[in-house]
Order: structure tokens, then sequence, then C-alpha cells
């Protein structure tokens, strides 16, 4: 009798985020396949925890399951790819501040939808899964830190190293000899 | 000169998510710094990129298909699922009856009158719901919460917005444009509402998650407007616009068969 009513409750609290999960489950592996197998196993364990859930954000609890079930999957059939976590949080620091000088603006349009895909998936994965979150899910910094179980400090470090990686790898096509100096501000600009 | 600012702190601007002290503070630093200033506009412009470029990967039909029966709610899985469903009413139905006959009695009438009764009301009412919904939203200047021509944007803003996630796609017919989303309130709870235009006229499509079974679509006239209603996948569908006739029923095919390409 339990039983039907946790699934009825499990079905009206997961099914709707089912988008939202394979989104994020599909980005992180970056394979179709794979990203099935991942919402199927999450919804199951999901399914299992369903008793953790303090009925705040459905969303955010179900994605939190997502992450932790790709990053498992990741661990297992992927081990090359393990980034030195350590490193990440302080890596923005590297970024300089962005040229003021914006002929991006151009370049940026045009980057087309393949290039701007790619950029994403080649992210190393504490990027991709903040940039994920906050571009295409719109999930706020406090959702953003419980499911990637980080500070909101470090979800607002890795965003920043996220955009600038996604601008590097965006930009190089912005010929310098077109660069338009804008007024009085010479600032930053890689020469 | 300025002290730089972080990095972080400038994208958490971007992404309205500084508190409201240091938020004020930006702007206040926005209006002197230019560098600054262009620095914030270039970030908005990537953010826009990527939002408006990127993939959202929505789930395969099999997955959601596979993903909706096992988590649905059953009875022992030997059993054929209309059995066990019947199985589990007659059980229920029992379990009631020791409250007492007339209470039983009282509530079967009740259920017989509303059956009868309430469906043709209901949808009367919100007949009457979708029209107000309409006109309101052309008249004034609130047409749209998300302005964008690109699903890839529309639906997870709205996703966001509602505890589900509304089939958002463009028409692939001839003099549509679409408008973007909205998130509106009808038959008692928030529902998407996608916009589109349709030579010069808007089309107003609702959605929410409904229990009715597929059903096909059902046209009327309210007012001067053409209406259509149906479910599909669990959704509850209402359009409603000002075209004529045969254009609305053109709309409507469109809105059905990118429904059912998902």
């Amino acid at each position: 009798m339990g039983d039907d009513e946790n699934r009825k409750r499990f079905e009206s609290l997961a099914m709707p985020h089912l988008d939202a999960a394979y989104n994020l489950a599909r980005w992180l592996t970056r394979n179709d396949d794979d990203a099935q197998d991942v919402v199927q196993e999450s919804f199951m364990r999901a399914m299992r925890y369903m008793g953790g859930f303090r009925g705040d954000s459905a969303r955010a609890w179900l994605l939190q399951i997502v992450r932790h079930t790709c990053y498992s999957w990741l661990k297992e059939n992927r081990p090359v790819q393990k980034v030195a976590l350590d490193d990440v949080d302080d890596a923005w620091q590297e970024i300089a501040a962005p040229a003021t000088d914006e002929p991006h603006s151009m370049a940026m349009r045009k980057a087309d939808r393949l290039q701007i895909n790619e950029a994403i998936a080649a992210l190393p994965v504490p990027f991709r899964e903040v940039l994920v979150l906050r571009e295409l899910e719109d999930l706020s910094y406090i959702d953003i830190a419980r499911i990637a179980d980080i500070p909101v400090g470090t979800v607002m470090s890795r965003l920043a190293r996220a955009r600038g990686l996604m601008r590097e790898a965006l930009m190089p096509t912005a010929r310098p000899t077109l660069r338009t100096v804008p007024r009085s501000t010479h600032v930053g600009g890689k020469q | 000169m300025n002290t730089p600012i972080e990095s972080r702190q400038i994208n958490a601007f971007v992404d309205g998510e500084l508190d409201l002290a240091s938020q004020l503070e930006m702007e206040e630093r926005l209006r002197r710094d230019g560098p600054l200033r262009e620095q914030v506009n270039g970030l908005r412009q990537l953010r826009e990129t990527i939002r408006e470029g990127a993939d959202y990967h929505v789930s395969p039909a099999a997955l959601r298909k596979r993903m909706a029966s096992s988590v649905a709610p059953q009875r022992p899985p030997a059993r054929p699922p209309a059995t066990a469903a019947v199985a589990a009413a007659v059980q229920r139905w029992f379990g009631w009856r020791p409250m007492t006959t007339s209470f039983g009695l009282v509530a079967v009438l009740a259920v017989t009158l509303n059956l009868a009764w309430l469906p043709s009301s209901r949808d009367g009412r919100l007949l009457d719901d979708v029209v107000a919904s309409h006109v309101r939203s052309t008249l004034g200047q609130h047409l749209v919460d998300v302005a964008s021509s690109d699903h890839h944007t529309v639906k997870p803003w709205l996703s966001s917005k509602l505890d589900f996630s509304p089939p958002v796609t463009e028409l692939q017919i001839p003099g549509s444009v679409f408008l973007g989303g909205r998130v509106d309130y009808l038959d008692g709870h928030p529902v998407a509402a996608l916009v589109y235009r349709q030579g010069e006229h808007v089309v107003n499509s609702f959605v929410w998650p409904g229990t009715a079974k597929d059903s096909k679509a059902e046209f009327s006239e309210e007012r001067g407007f053409q209406t259509a209603h149906w479910s599909h996948s669990g959704m509850t569908h209402w359009v409603i616009s000002d075209v004529n006739r045969s254009e609305f029923k053109t709309v409507i095919g469109a809105i059905q068969s990118a429904e059912g390409d998902r």
C-alpha cells in the first residue's frame, strides 16, 4: 500500500525533471547511451532515497543524485579524465580580466552551435557542470552549490573560470588585424 | 585607478547573484569605470551566446517511456496493469465500506453527479479563463516573460519557473514566428504559455500537466477567438488565437506534429 503511494509521490516529484536530469547526464557523460543509463540508475537511486527529500526543490534534489551517479560512472569508465580538483578553485585567477576592447561580440555571434557545444564538451567536468547548471538549467548559485556539493564561493570561482575558458575557446578566431580599439582605453588586449 | 575586482564578483553581478549592497556598489562603480563596463558587457554577450547556442538535451522519448512505466504505481508486476488497477480500485472500495452505508451512498451520488455535471462546466470556466488570459496578454505589454525565438532558451527558463517541463517547439509552418514564453495562471495552477505570431495574429498556447488520457483536439469558437484543447502525454493543451479557422487548424496541426516528434 505504502509502495504505491511512494511511487505516485515519486512520479510527481521526479518525472517533471526528466529532461533536466537527462540534459545534465548527457553533458557530463557526453554520450547518449551512457546518459540514458545514468538517468535510469539515478531515478532508481532517487526512488530509494526519497525519504531524504525535504520538499524544497525537487529539481535540485534529483540533479544532485544524477550528478553523483554521473561521477561514479565517470570514475569507472573514464578514469583518465580525473581532474585534480585541488588546482581548480584557484585557477580562475590565471585568467586575466577579459580584454576590454571587444571585437569579440562579432566573432562571438558567429560562433556556431557546433563550436559552442564543442567548447562546453571540452571543459573539465567541474567547470562543465556548473556552466551547464547555470546557463542551461538557469539554476541559482545556491542550488548549484547544493547539487555539486561545494560552497557557493566555489560555485562562483568555477563559473568564472568556466566562462573564461569558454571565451578562450570561442575567441581565437577573432583576428588581431580586425581589432578595433575604442576611444581612450588600451587596457588588456592580449598581444 | 580602481582596485581590480575579482572576476567572480563580476560574474556574480552579471548573474544577478550579488547581495544588495554589493550589487549597488557595483552599479555605482560601473557608471565611472569604462573598462569594467565593457567587461560586464562582454560577459553578458558570452552568456547569451552560450544560452542561445548550446544544445539542451531533451530526454529521448524511449527513455521517458521507460522511466514513466518503471516509476508508475503498480501492483505485483506479474499481473497486467489494467487488472491491477481494477483490483486496487475494488480493494479501495471495500476498504471504504465499513465506514457507513449512508456515507458510501452519499459519496456515490456525489461522484455520479459530479461526473455528469463537472467536466462541462469546468471546461466552460476554463474557456473563459483562456480567453481572458489571451486578451490580457495581447492588450498589455506582458505578452512574454522570456522573449526568444529559440526553444533552447525558452524551455529551460519555463522549467525553472514551473514544476514541470513543458514541450517547447518552434512551428514549422510559413508565417509563424516564435515570440517566447511566459508563466500564466489557469485552472488553479501556474501554466506555461508559449506565444507565437501567425501573420499579424497572436497565438497563445497554454500547457500544463494533467491526468486526462490522450485525446484529439476539440475546436470551438468563443467571442470571435478560435480555440482548441487536447491532452497528450500527460500534458493538457489549450490554444487560442484570432486567426481565421483554417489557419488556426494549420497552427494546431503544427503544434501537434511537433509534439509527436519528440
